[in-house]
């Protein structure tokens, strides 16, 4: 396997320096090296988007939430994406519209000057570094133990996360968004070619979609329907993980920024149709390697049927393929998020525009250092961690959606609603407080109470005369 | 104009009939995985026909979205 892995991972590695080459520019302006011009076309628009979307998250977690939850994980996932891409159709055009004509640096500097308080986008960097980072530390972490099941003794798991930060802070050092955006082409294409391949090999194992149910049917038949054999597929589970994964292109920056730096809006609508697509492409062999994992791993823990699957019973070429594949999902989704982040920082920064960027990448640096550490500590399950981190990103949405698309003068009692949700959200996180109440859960009734807020903030809000977009100073 | 918004509007009542049919017991019965076809799980096949048919209505939407004719491009 060992040659199998070097072969690949030098074609990889070398793929990534060219596009980090291609990207550097000697002159480049801050718009060029955060923003990647504003310029993105159909198929780098769409591989960009699915490589930050489907990481570890899809490419490890969801095999491991079919095989312990079932045939429900679906409609957790692809339904919820399903219904994303088409709200990304409806805000795209809204936010697209309302940055025209003005530099787009970040959510957080546009939700402030839509409210005209800076406090609305401190409020919203501050959900997104608490729910961003621990995501990044997982998926570092799923990555460091997978080279660690590749190549036991070789290297101690926070060596393995400590390169693959390193590596990632080099390359966007070089190339910014732009050479982020190639690698994520790069990356969606290995990414969905890998998952394929081993995805096949396990549908195989049963010889076809129904003698593989079949067989998981006779041994655990409560894998076959919702709620799943653990009960946590219940309707109400479903429709704050609904909501929380429509929240995705509003609240996480690093989807925002690529709805806006697509070429044009047409681009950008079929960017979001063919998103769909290649979702449904993605998750479907997921299920089959879940599916494989309940039949001959339902008793393993969580490594041991990663090893197992994706490793010792794959042949060595599709085994290595699988190592770069990992790598590339984690890494294309991790040096997105962190780039976002130090786009946020810099919409909040004001001065000089050298003294800026120098601050945004000592910001990039830093959250970098702060994700490895998390990525020593952190330990759950990478899907139950990603829905914690959409749903408390997802606590924004309702803010940022009044921001962006009330012509009328708010009132800023929605901001400090957000702050008070964020807070409360965070205490039973930590178990300060309960997570239901009245039998409903809390991140479905935070949901349900920022957007009547949010609702009642526009309907009461005064009407202004509309002024044309001042060009941002 | 009038004509898309009208099938904007359809569009978006049809996404969002299909999400919340999603969660009622016509698509996730509680512990029920009959009728199956070809084999596979009745929730996983309904689910499954919901998914292709929101991103068909996506598909529809960019075609009828009343803000994109004219639209100047950024």
């Amino acid at each position: 396997m060992i040659f199998w892995v070097w072969v690949f991972g030098l074609i990889y590695a070398g793929l990534l320096v060219f596009a980090s080459l291609k990207s550097y520019k000697k002159n480049r302006s801050s718009e060029e090296f955060m923003m990647a011009g504003s310029n993105i076309g159909l198929t780098l628009g769409v591989l960009t988007f699915a490589a930050a979307l489907f990481s570890t998250f899809t490419f490890l977690g969801m095999p491991d939430f079919f095989r312990i939850n079932g045939v429900g994980a679906w409609i957790f996932l692809a339904v919820s994406d399903g219904a994303m891409v088409f709200l990304l159709l409806w805000f795209g055009y809204h936010i697209r519209n309302r940055v025209k004509g003005m530099e787009f640096r970040g959510v957080s500097g546009l939700i402030s000057r839509c409210y005209e308080n800076k406090l609305a986008g401190y409020v919203f960097f501050l959900s997104a570094f608490l729910f961003l980072i621990p995501y990044v530390g997982i998926q570092i972490q799923g990555i460091a133990i997978f080279m660690d099941a590749a190549f036991p003794g070789s290297f101690p798991a926070w060596g393995w996360s400590a390169g693959i930060v390193l590596i990632m802070l080099v390359y966007s050092e070089i190339g910014g968004l732009k050479a982020i955006i190639f690698s994520d082409a790069i990356q969606g294409l290995l990414l969905l070619g890998v998952i394929w391949i081993i995805g096949w090999a396990c549908l195989s194992h049963f010889g076809g979609i129904g003698p593989m149910f079949e067989k998981v049917g006779a041994m655990q038949e409560d894998l076959l329907s919702t709620p799943g054999p653990q009960g946590l597929l219940t309707p109400q589970f479903l429709i704050a993980s609904l909501i929380a994964i429509l929240m995705i292109p509003v609240t996480q920056p690093q989807f925002t920024t690529r709805i806006v730096v697509m070429k044009s809006m047409k681009t950008m609508q079929l960017m979001a149709v063919s998103l769909g697509a290649f979702a449904i492409l993605v998750i479907l062999p997921t299920i089959f390697i879940g599916m494989y994992g309940a039949d001959l791993y339902s008793e393993y823990g969580r490594d041991e049927f990663f090893a197992n699957a994706f490793l010792y019973d794959q042949p060595d070429a599709v085994a290595a393929l699988a190592i770069i594949g990992l790598i590339a999902a984690g890494l294309s989704t991790t040096n997105a998020q962190i780039f976002a982040l130090g786009s946020e920082l810099r919409g909040l920064l004001r001065g000089n525009e050298n003294s800026i960027m120098r601050k945004t990448k000592i910001g990039i640096f830093v959250f970098s250092i702060i994700a490895f550490f998390f990525s020593i500590i952190v330990f759950d399950q990478l899907v139950l961690l990603a829905r914690v981190s959409f749903a408390g990103t997802g606590i924004m949405g309702p803010m940022i959606i009044l921001g962006i698309l009330s012509d009328r003068k708010v009132s800023p009692a929605i901001i400090y609603f957000s702050l008070g949700g964020l807070l409360v959200f965070l205490s039973s996180l930590a178990g300060f407080i309960p997570d239901m109440y009245a039998g409903l859960r809390l991140d479905l009734l935070l949901f349900v109470s920022l957007g009547l807020v949010a609702l009642i903030s526009h309907l009461t809000g005064k009407k202004q005369q509309l002024v044309p977009p001042v060009k941002d100073r | 104009m009038e004509k898309k918004k009208l099938y904007w509007r359809i569009c978006c009542v049809a996404a969002i009939g299909l999400c919340i049919l999603t969660f009622t017991p016509l698509v996730i019965p509680q512990g029920i995985a009959t009728p199956a076809l070809g084999g596979v799980p009745y929730s996983l096949w309904t689910s499954f026909i919901i998914t292709v048919l929101l991103v068909v209505l996506t598909y529809i939407g960019t075609r009828v979205h009343p803000g994109m004719q004219n639209e100047e491009e950024l």
